[in-house]
């Protein structure tokens, strides 16, 4: 607990030092490219044209069941998607944000725990970018702005704080054994499928197997946040008070990552420049 | 005169491997694994502001450890560092990120000191200036020289202005008139009351810059004093080191590597 105290303060200090790294983050991630920032819409882009040739073409999935009656399978995997475009480089490029910087940042009189949340941060410009042409696509299509996309900052908060603390863990177990990163990497392949992304949760339920898969996806708590924009894009309802066990589950959860995370990165941070 | 910086009883344990299950093991259990190696063994010493302190000795003795415990970079196993404001450590390739180019290490080092977007405007010109890069600024760092990467390591740290400044043999890659400048530029911090550290093997520019000079042996101080006192010895001592026979040498060494994970000591730290 006094571990976490600590971290967070160390956010609240730095918060400007994090802010003005995220920006150079971003420009100098794309800046070897010839197309640049470009390349944030064009690899979402063909990652959804795949998934929609898979599951909605060669599946023929033509509709999922919402609150008030089908939704389009494109409309309702477009928008559980665009939070994966954050979540998904947020770990990857997290859990090594430490080990590949340190040797350039140890000596400067900033604490390590800002490295995560500069690079989190600098990704969140991407996802805010890809929001607002999700929006502008749904305003045509039949999913007009409502008075639910107010949940939407809410949500972008919880992922920022459930990633920042999920990146504590996993930035000090890769600094330490190098594999972790490797393995995260493949376990991520398989979060794609057992969250409601590409299908909805219950699809299955009518066998005793497909009932454990459900309560898998449940667990997951990408799933509180996947569904939770799904209830803001698509005008669905408001999923805090439709949904307050998992919402409960959720914040438990980060808590706990959190408070684990802080624990492991104060008692290791001094040392990880020895495991370089 | 005011104390700057304050080495006490400085020790650094490595630990030397057989294989990765043995680090491991000794990370999550209790029990200690691997061999000791002690890179520092119990070195103090104290400096005041506006000295320029060298370290000498032989290849491996500790000076490279304890200049990058001095500047925090590399954590201590015990003994104590006080220092007098902000340590800047220049050693060849240290601390710039080969991916990025070297206008870019300009901004980020800058971004990560606290600098604003203002000033790092202002100091960019002067330290391109000062690295004489010319149009490789642009060029990703990977692809420069050793020179090169020390230049630019050298102008961005004198640029920050640091209260102690670490030279770790980052001047023996450039050449003689890049050397005279930065010795140009560290006379001027020597002025204004800054402490430096100088690590080298050139004894001419030792002699020509330091007024004190500590000399390391098998990780442990041999010497401490004013440079005219330790040079004369440091160069006895290496006089007589070429004279050895490959025999003698041999047992220099192991008498040295034989106190450096001798276990008697371990328990102490």
């Amino acid at each position: 607990m006094k571990s976490m105290f600590k971290v967070i303060k160390e956010q609240i200090d730095n918060f400007h030092l994090i802010q003005r790294l995220s920006m150079y983050e971003l420009k100098s991630s794309n800046r070897n490219n010839y197309l640049g920032i470009l390349w944030e819409f064009i690899n979402p882009a063909i990652q959804i044209a795949i998934y929609w040739f898979v599951f909605g073409f060669v599946q023929e999935r033509d509709t999922v069941l919402g609150k008030h009656g089908d939704i389009p399978f494109f409309v309702w995997m477009l928008s559980g998607i665009l939070i994966w475009f954050f979540v998904y480089p947020a770990i990857t490029q997290g859990s090594k944000s430490i080990y590949t910087r340190l040797r350039m940042v140890s000596r400067m009189n900033f604490p390590l725990s800002a490295i995560p949340s500069y690079v989190i941060l600098s990704l969140l410009y991407p996802q805010l970018l890809l929001m607002g042409i999700i929006m502008i696509i749904f305003q045509f299509i039949g999913y007009p702005i409502s008075i639910y996309y107010l949940q939407i900052p809410y949500f972008l908060f919880a992922a920022i704080i459930f990633l920042f603390a999920l990146a504590l863990i996993t930035t000090t177990i890769s600094t330490i054994v190098r594999d972790f990163q490797m393995l995260l990497v493949s376990l991520m392949r398989v979060l794609l499928y057992i969250t409601p992304i590409l299908w909805p949760a219950g699809r299955f339920s009518d066998s005793s197997l497909g009932k454990i898969f459900d309560y898998v996806m449940l667990l997951n708590p990408l799933y509180y946040l996947v569904e939770g924009y799904r209830y803001a894009l698509l005008g669905e309802g408001w999923f805090i008070t439709a949904h307050p066990t998992i919402t409960i589950y959720f914040w438990g959860l980060v808590l706990l990552l959190l408070s684990v995370g802080s624990y492991m990165h104060v008692k290791f941070r001094r040392h990880f420049i020895d495991f370089l | 005169m005011e104390k700057s910086v304050i080495v006490k009883n400085l020790t650094k344990r490595y630990k030397l491997y057989k294989n990765n299950s043995e680090r491991l093991k000794d990370i999550f259990l209790p029990k200690n694994y691997g061999e000791p190696f002690f890179a520092l063994k119990e070195v103090s010493f104290e400096a005041e502001k506006g000295d320029v302190i060298g370290f000498v000795g032989v290849n491996g003795s500790g000076k490279s450890t304890l200049s990058n415990i001095i500047a925090g970079i590399v954590p201590q196993t015990s003994g104590k560092v006080e220092i007098d404001g902000q340590a800047s450590l220049i050693a060849v390739s240290a601390g710039v990120n080969g991916e990025l180019t070297g206008r870019e290490n300009i901004e980020l080092k800058c971004l990560m000191l606290g600098f604003t977007k203002q000033q790092i405007k202002e100091l960019e010109p002067e330290i391109i200036e000062f690295s004489e890069l010319g149009k490789f600024i642009d060029q990703p760092v990977k692809s420069y020289s050793s020179g090169m990467k020390s230049r630019l390591g050298f102008a961005i740290s004198v640029h920050t202005d640091p209260d102690v400044l670490i030279i770790d043999e980052a001047l023996s890659v450039g050449d003689k008139a890049f050397a005279e400048k930065c010795l140009e530029k560290m006379n001027e911090f020597k002025q204004r009351g800054k402490t430096m550290f100088f690590v080298s093997h050139s004894i001419g520019q030792m002699k020509q810059f330091c007024e004190k000079g500590i000399w390391l042996e098998h990780g442990e101080v041999k010497m401490i004093g004013s440079i005219q006192e330790v040079m004369p010895a440091y160069e006895k001592f290496l006089a007589d080191y070429k004279k050895m026979t490959p025999k003698e040498k041999k047992e220099f060494q192991a008498s040295g590597l034989k106190g450096r994970s001798d276990p008697a000591f371990v328990g102490k730290v």
